[in-house]
């Protein structure tokens, strides 16, 4: 308990410096914003206007589309806020400057994992949070299927956090830290639309070996009734697996740190 | 409070192949030794001086030692803890000052990293402030404390990771070229505030540069490492009295010498009306003795050799 408050401090404490950081840029935050923001409504446009002439898209109404993609845009916002450290970990690597993390009394892992909150995308995901409330209350749901909706939710998460320390630990085995997050934004960008959409190879792919689709389908699934409970068990045993995983690579990876600079 | 027996450290880096299928599935790794079979070990309050050069070994020991890397093999015991390890009790007593490196937060004062090591360390709020007055006094620059990083000059900056690395009042200090690229007022500073630091607060510090400058004021014992072996480990007056085998002297001349005197010595430098000679040890007397029969000199000094020209000619011979 007494660690968990002391991590919790110092993730306090670097939260707080991210925010005064980017208070320094905030000509540069402001066009960022606006641009994800813009991109967040074409997005939202495309698919008002593909149902203004289909009623549905495979079973799909509009409302359940939106809280698919809302779903989508809470869990990678929710990845980014927390885990946007991992994105400026190629210079703390290829600098060297990982070496005086790795010294300090605070976990290494916790550090250029988490970071501090990224305040950009917390506004965001309050935003999506409100907005997909919107929606799921407009939605006709089931409790269990909402409580079974939150808990692949969590799911995902940990999924999330699986990819984003494998991201970290290939960084350190082979130094590319940049195009393993872009391969796993692009992977999850599948995640916006319902998997129903895709052929049953990909989807299948994307679902049991890259599992993205228990990342972003799986929850709005459950929501509507659509998974079946085997589906369920499978989602938490391939997380906890690639959890542990990626624990098991993270640390074997900085066995074999070579440490950049001098 | 620092033993290392057998340490070797081998480096594996990909080959590159003409098969691209090769790279992928069958990689080729060239293996560097960079730490070749060591063994030392250092006591408490020792400020031990590190020197070799690049790519010698020194900064990948100092590495291991700290916990940052991991041996391929050996026996190492810091503190009784294996670095490695990491563990929070061995972490909090040592610190790591790298002249290349950063640990301050660039957009941000130096007292807000001070703020998150305080934590991160677990410092009490009175010990903070204390060790805090104690390191900007001594280092003079109490007013640097709320400037933004950024805007603050290397030496500056290196003043503030100083502080940064001491203020959990570390037992073991590594330092790793704390003072490259500085300018000499710098340069002087951060060394007289190494040897003050040490001599107030007895910590066992070790340190690599490449200024000898830096080792010879500060450290008292000298470890020269060279592809990944040590082949000096001891004090630095034994090395000038074990390897030296010249000494070199000085002299400001009254009258022009003749050119028998000049062939029949060896010259390092003449130029009217100074003129220095490299002699042996041994003949040291003699040949003092025919300079005062043969030349008209108003000054004599007699010098060791350079340690620098030590160090070069251990280096080559090794």
């Amino acid at each position: 308990m007494k660690n968990f408050l002391h991590s919790l401090k110092i993730y306090f404490i670097l939260s707080l410096y991210s925010f005064k950081t980017i208070n320094d840029h905030r000509k540069a935050i402001f066009f960022f914003i606006l641009g994800k923001f813009f991109r967040f409504l074409f997005f939202f446009l495309l698919l008002f206007f593909v149902f203004k002439k289909n009623p549905s898209v495979n079973q799909y109404n509009f409302n359940q589309v939106i809280i698919i993609y809302l779903t989508f845009n809470f869990i990678d916002t929710l990845a980014q806020t927390l885990y946007r450290e991992v994105y400026r970990f190629r210079p703390l690597l290829i600098s060297g400057d990982l070496d005086l993390i790795l010294i300090k009394p605070y976990n290494t892992l916790i550090r250029v994992l988490l970071g501090g909150l990224d305040f950009t995308d917390l506004g965001f995901l309050i935003f999506y949070l409100f907005i997909l409330i919107f929606f799921l209350i407009k939605y006709q749901f089931d409790f269990l299927n909402l409580f079974l909706y939150f808990l692949l939710l969590g799911n995902a998460m940990i999924l999330a956090t699986a990819f984003h320390i494998l991201v970290l630990a290939f960084g350190i085995l082979f130094t590319t830290v940049d195009h393993t997050i872009m391969i796993y934004r692009d992977l999850t960008s599948f995640g916006r639309f319902p998997f129903d959409i895709y052929r049953k190879t990909l989807r299948d792919f994307l679902t049991f070996v890259l599992p993205i689709g228990i990342m972003f389908s799986f929850p709005p699934k459950a929501l509507f009734g659509l998974l079946s409970f085997e589906n369920i068990i499978i989602a938490f045993l391939i997380s906890l697996i690639l959890f542990f995983l990626s624990l098991k690579i993270w640390g074997f990876s900085l066995k074999k740190y070579q440490s950049g600079g001098s | 409070m620092i033993t290392v027996k057998n340490l070797t450290k081998i480096y594996k880096t990909p080959i590159r192949q003409k098969n691209l299928f090769q790279d992928i599935f069958f990689r080729k790794y060239k293996e560097t030794i960079a730490l070749d079979n060591i063994s030392f070990s250092i006591d408490e309050n020792e400020f031990v001086g590190f020197i070799g050069p690049n790519g010698a070994g020194k900064t990948t020991t100092m590495k291991i030692l700290s916990g940052i890397l991991y041996p391929t093999s050996g026996e190492i015991d810091v503190l009784g803890f294996y670095p490695f390890d990491k563990k929070e009790k061995f972490l909090k007593q040592i610190s790591f000052v790298m002249g290349q490196k950063n640990q301050l937060i660039w957009d941000l004062p130096a007292i807000d990293s001070f703020l998150l090591n305080k934590e991160i360390y677990e410092i009490e709020d009175n010990q903070f402030k204390k060790n805090l007055n104690n390191l900007t006094s001594i280092l003079n620059c109490s007013n640097l404390i709320n400037k933004p990083v950024k805007s603050l000059s290397l030496g500056e900056r290196m003043k503030m990771e100083l502080i940064a690395s001491f203020l959990h009042d570390p037992k073991i200090i590594f330092l790793d070229e704390p003072t490259i690229g500085l300018d000499i007022f710098s340069q002087e500073a951060i060394r007289n505030f190494l040897k003050t630091y040490q001599k107030e607060f007895k910590k066992t510090i070790i340190l690599t540069s490449h200024y000898l400058e830096d080792v010879k004021k500060l450290a008292k014992r000298l470890i020269i490492i060279n592809q990944g072996k040590i082949i000096y480990d001891g004090s630095l007056k034994n090395i000038i009295d074990f390897y030296s085998k010249e000494k070199i002297i000085r002299l400001t001349l009254e009258k022009r010498p003749e050119d028998n005197f000049l062939k029949k010595h060896s010259l390092l430098k003449y130029q009217f009306p100074f003129l220095v000679l490299k002699v042996k040890k041994n003949q040291i007397n003699q040949i003092v003795s025919q300079l005062n029969e043969e030349i008209d000199y108003s000054d004599i000094t007699i010098e060791d050799e350079p340690i620098e020209e030590i160090i070069k000619k251990i280096l080559k011979n090794n």
